[in-house]
């Protein structure tokens, strides 16, 4: 280490400039590594992100190489030769040494610090024009709504839709536990804190559909709340999926049955029901495991609690999940309140009976398993409405 | 205080045969040594307990699907006790009780300043142990070991209180025992041991202390209001009614992210004395490295909440991201110092050597990592991914663990008077090694690529990448197999050394292999400089000590 | 205390008790801390403190036995160096003093948190930082009334002077405890 002549110590200073150079190559070499280890950068936010990300790997890179050579390197040259029982050389330090590795890593922490300041300015300032959209987190279900000018209703909907271009401001809240809503590839996460509204912006710059994740643990659905975003084209390609949208809520059917499917894929007063977080029925698309498969659920329910009428089960499991619990499964399910508009979980009973409909005709010959008519008595008869 | 003879407060023990039974180790004794190894030995259980359910979290992912566990919460309550057990259970007690075997018998005293509280503490570990287990058979808590309000308040079943019950006592045990260490560090020092001349584990040890010292009181209140929210009706971080979920995460993570360092720290100033012993050189920059571990212990306090990037308020996530990188200017002068150390030396490839070097080059990675998480921007994406449990396991497994198999091979000797199987122990370390490299590199990736942590069920894409991992994380469970069985053969096989088997200079080798019950016959004097290798009078010295406590007749000697 | 009697090995022990008790003293204090912390992150969500329609507890009882517990504590202070000097009688009297006060500071404050309303975060915060500060001075005055037998007994005397100093110890706790809490609960 020190140099007894002037070429010793000139072969010491190649020998550094070597390995300079050979640590910052293979830093960059690494860094290029960058988006094999990241999804596609979707979203304005997400380039800058990524570049910050390239500049670590580098760095990191560098530092890792080092490292690893310099172990390798004393591995090698260091070893204790078979027979040589001596000591290394009493060697207690080198203040100049130690000043240099102490001021490097700490001017790199520095500049780091400023970079990441900067891309973080970058991607929270508030763009204009926003879209807002309303998300919602309840287990295990992503919902997000969309207001309709002019009209008191909204559109509800599992998949977020945005376009090209246009800057997003979510506003997120959360129905029950604390989640995390992440979108990989748009590089954005934010946290569901119950009691507070957070916020999450991001500005799509590439089409597609992307998934969307719940990164807090929130159960036992937590690996399987996820949701996707459809980015279009353009505003007119969204606009023909949000007015067909509109159209559907706004133009309700008449027909309870009917009426209770659009509750469940489209929403009521409420929001978006988080029925498809926990329940397994194919001709809504629904796949959760948390709670009890809805195939076929009419014919169960009218074997499930003897002389119990079909109807009278699944409106008593609306509003009192825990009275029967289906064997093998926990009481997770919220339970409904029909009575305050404010409380969570709110469903009013007209909602409550359309979709008491619909789950009556989930039966094997497809027909409906109840009289619908009896139900506004039977909800009379248990002290409701 | 070299000078003490007569030793009131510290209890009886029989003076003859040196040698610890297995026994004694279901005793109350006040022995410090007989409490280290009870810490261990207890420790190696839950890691043991612990690694299984790694190895069932492992086969669980195998698949996209569930398959192992019949739903999310089995698997919520399984890695939730996982954590719990790995972090409260293995390596704070397994650094707890290396600790109370070494720092008496570094410091030349005949045991802790505290001998009964010494036990206490102890005693309190098992009942723990008991809570959490039993809260994982009665109704498991699901919320992760960061136990997040509301699920850990409202929909966790009753196992989450005892969870908090287990380390509310763990909490205290911590506190008792870091009292000790700091009285024992202060005050009963040898006669010319300045703090500048303790060896740098006693420096580690002391800045663990006072991390839990000031650390430890915080975890403490916060599960005080989490078991009255789940008991008595409170509402503390219920927002439903005026409280507040951030409170938990606050009061959480300003214990729990020092508690990073209580289980690391200890295991740095392990690192130094094997790496300045078995590469037959000083330590480089003594000063440096001591001071930085005081220097982690202090910003320690001030980066708590880069664990809520994604949900402290944006305005505060910058500070926090300036104080968490600042961290990394003491933790890289260490590792630059301890390759200073081996740097020039002659270098012997002990099995404790080969986890100390492999240590530094995982720990390079983990640190590398850790970086990443620290900016901000970078961090709201990789937040709560696997690249985070790629980071820690790195930091905790590749670190931690890492040192304390490393520490277990240097001072098994000095324990049992035996060493341990070194063709074992290079078994023991390759298979480690890959299986660490393989297992927790590829978190990094999956996490960075869009695989959200604690999740049983996952998106088809992740399948490769999860089977790489769990087969490597299958490596690692057979390569602690190798370990146990080699702990276990060479406490009756093992060859047999005299007192100072690595000729090292602190004074814990400076007695008999095992120390006799009160440690030392008459008062050792420490060699001025405990790294000092190179010179003539520690060659002198280590001479000395050989002919004083020579290695046992029928072995050839160390 | 005379130090000169003292062998090297009790010199050492009466050093580790000391800086042990200081030190288990500033850990143990931070739980007190962290309480007044939460305090203020849960006030500070609500726009005035307590919350409308909440009404705050009268200072004025409890202002009078913090008075109280501070008089108590410099009563335990000189009853622990009266015993140091050998002078029983003056501990006995003095000591009950500290023990009389410290029992009527913990009805008053028993008092307050059973008269305080029994939901709300308010009284959830209140209830929960007056019940800790109180547990801890029952059982640290359990304690202090065990020495006082002690010394009746002779096992506490000048030659045996640590339980009755590290009762004194823990009793200043008690009373620096509450000095933090008592402004955070009623006058702030």
């Amino acid at each position: 280490m020190n140099p007894t002549n002037s070429s010793n110590s000139l072969m010491t200073v190649v020998w550094i400039l070597v390995a300079f150079v050979l640590l910052v190559v293979g830093g960059l070499i690494i860094a290029e590594a960058t988006p094999l280890v990241l999804p596609p950068a979707a979203s304005a936010e997400a380039v800058q992100v990524d570049e910050l990300f390239k500049i670590l790997m580098a760095l990191g890179g560098s530092i890792w190489l080092l490292v690893q050579g310099a172990v390798i390197y004393s591995v090698i040259r260091f070893r204790a030769r078979p027979g040589d029982d001596s000591d290394g050389a009493a060697m207690h330090g080198n203040n100049t040494l130690e000043f240099v590795w102490t001021l490097i890593p700490s001017i790199t922490v520095v500049i780091l610090s400023i970079i990441s300041f900067q891309v973080w300015v970058n991607i929270t300032t508030a763009q204009d024009n926003p879209q807002v959209v309303e998300a919602r987190g309840a287990r295990f279900l992503w919902s997000f709504s969309y207001d309709i000018p002019g009209e008191t209703q909204r559109v509800n909907s599992t998949v977020l839709h945005t376009w090209v271009g246009q800057p997003v401001v979510l506003h997120l809240e959360t129905a029950d536990v604390n989640h995390a809503f992440w979108v990989p590839s748009m590089r954005i996460k934010q946290d569901l804190l119950a009691g507070r509204r957070t916020e999450a912006r991001f500005t799509p710059i590439l089409a597609g559909e992307y998934p969307v994740v719940c990164a807090e643990l929130c159960g036992s659905g937590h690996g399987d709340m996820h949701a996707s975003i459809v980015v279009h084209e353009d505003e007119a390609s969204f606009l023909d999926w949000f007015d067909d949208e509109a159209y559907i809520i706004l133009n309700p059917p008449d027909d309870p049955v009917e009426g209770g499917e659009l509750l469940m894929t489209a929403g009521g007063v409420a929001g978006l029901y988080a029925c498809a977080g926990c329940h397994t029925l194919d001709a809504l698309g629904w796949d959760a495991i948390v709670a009890p498969n809805l195939e076929g659920v009419a014919d169960r329910a009218a074997t499930r609690v003897p002389g119990m009428e079909v109807e009278r089960y699944l409106l008593r499991s609306l509003f009192f999940p825990g009275e029967f619990l289906v064997p093998g499964y926990d009481n997770l399910m919220p339970q409904h309140q029909y009575q305050d508009p404010e409380e969570a979980n709110y469903m009013p009973l007209d909602e409550a009976l359309n979709i008491v409909a619909y789950l009556c005709t989930l039966s094997a010959s497809g027909e409906s398993a109840c009289n619908v008519d009896m139900l506004p008595d039977m909800m009379t008869d248990m002290g409701m409405g | 205080m070299a000078t003490i003879t007569a030793t009131p407060g510290l209890g009886t023990r029989s003076a003859e045969g040196a040698a610890i039974r297995a026994a004694d180790l279901l005793r109350w004794s006040l022995d410090h040594k007989i409490i280290g190894l009870q810490y261990m030995v207890s420790s190696l259980f839950f890691f043991i307990v612990g690694g299984t359910m790694a190895m069932l979290i492992r086969w669980e992912l195998l698949t996209p699907a569930l398959d192992l566990m019949a739903d999310g919460t089995q698997y919520n309550a399984l890695m939730t006790i996982h954590g719990s057990v790995m972090i409260f259970l293995w390596i704070i007690p397994m650094m707890a009780g290396f600790g109370n075997y070494l720092v008496p018998l570094m410091l030349g005293a005949k045991d802790m300043a505290f001998p009964w509280l010494n036990a206490f503490a102890f005693w309190l570990i098992p009942p723990a142990g008991v809570l959490m287990i039993g809260g994982w058979l009665v109704g498991p808590p699901e919320a992760g070991w960061t136990a997040y309000p509301p699920l850990s308040t409202l929909f966790s079943p009753d196992g989450q209180t005892m969870w908090a019950m287990s380390l509310h006592l763990l909490g205290v045990s911590s506190i008792l025992g870091a009292i000790n260490f700091v009285v024992t560090i202060r005050n009963m020092r040898p006669e010319g041991m300045t703090l500048w001349k303790m060896p740098l584990f006693v420096w580690a040890v002391l800045a663990t202390a006072i991390i839990q010292v000031l650390a430890t009181p915080f975890l403490t209140g916060g599960l005080t209001l989490l078991i009255l929210d789940r008991t008595a009706g409170t509402s503390f971080f219920d927002p439903g009614s005026g409280g507040d979920v951030l409170l938990w995460q606050n009061v959480f993570w300003f214990y729990s992210h020092p508690a990073v360092y209580i289980m690391i720290l200890p295991g740095f100033g392990m690192v130094s004395e094997v790496l300045s012993v078995h590469a037959r050189k000083p330590v480089f920059g003594y000063r440096a490295i001591g001071l930085s571990s005081m220097s982690i212990a202090l910003v320690g306090f001030t980066v708590w909440a880069h664990h809520m990037f994604t949900s402290l308020q944006p305005a505060l996530r910058i500070p926090f991201m300036i104080t968490s990188m600042i961290i990394a200017v003491p933790t890289g002068i260490k590792i630059f110092s301890w390759l200073g150390t081996i740097w020039g030396g002659k270098i012997r490839f002990t099995s404790a050597m080969l986890f100390a070097l492999g240590f530094i080059t995982l720990f390079v990675f983990g640190g590398i990592g850790g970086i990443f998480l620290a900016a901000v921007p970078i961090d709201i994406h990789l937040h709560d991914t696997y690249f985070v449990v790629g980071h820690f396991h790195f930091v905790l497994f590749g670190g931690s663990v890492f040192l304390i198999f490393s520490g277990i091979y240097h001072w098994f000797p000095k324990v049992t008077g035996r060493r341990m199987n070194e063709r074992l122990g290079q078994l023991h370390f390759v298979t480690t090694y890959i299986g660490t490299f393989f297992t927790f590199v590829p978190q990094h990736i999956a996490g960075a690529l869009g695989l959200p942590r604690r999740v049983a069920m996952y998106d088809p894409q992740f399948t490769n990448i999860n089977t790489v991992i769990s087969l490597a994380a299958f490596l690692l469970g057979i390569s602690s197999l190798f370990f146990i069985y080699n702990i276990l053969r060479s406490l009756s096989h093992g060859e047999r050394v005299g007192g100072n088997p690595w000729r090292a200079l602190t004074l814990e080798w400076a007695t008999t292999s095992p120390p006799p019950p009160w440690n030392f016959r008459g008062d050792p004097v420490p060699f001025d400089d405990p790294y000092g290798y190179g010179s003539d009078e520690s060659v002198a010295y280590l001479d000395a000590v050989e002919r004083r406590f020579p290695a046992p007749e029928e072995s050839d000697g160390a | 205390m005379s130090q000169d009697s003292l062998t090297p090995a009790e010199l050492l022990q009466q050093r580790n008790r000391r800086t042990g008790m200081t030190i288990f003293q500033i850990s143990w204090m931070l739980v007190f801390v962290c309480l007044v912390i939460v305090n203020w992150q849960l006030r500070g969500n609500h726009p005035g403190w307590p919350p409308p329609g909440v009404s705050a507890p009268s200072a004025l009882l409890p202002a009078l036995v913090t008075l109280g517990l501070l008089a108590s504590a410099w009563l335990a202070r000189s009853a622990t160096r009266g015993l140091a000097a050998g002078r029983q009688a003056v501990f006995r009297r003095q000591w009950r003093g500290a023990l009389g006060l410290g029992a009527l500071f913990i009805l008053v404050m028993g008092y307050e948190w059973l008269s305080i309303p029994t939901s709300g975060i308010y009284s959830d915060v209140f209830r929960m930082m007056t019940a800790f500060h109180l547990l801890h001075a029952l059982a640290i005055g359990l304690f202090m009334s065990m020495i006082a037998r002690g010394v009746r007994a002779g096992r506490v005397s000048a030659q045996n002077l640590w339980p009755a100093e590290g009762a004194t110890s823990l009793w200043y706790f008690v009373v620096i405890a509450w000095l933090l809490f008592f402004p955070v609960l009623y006058l702030i």
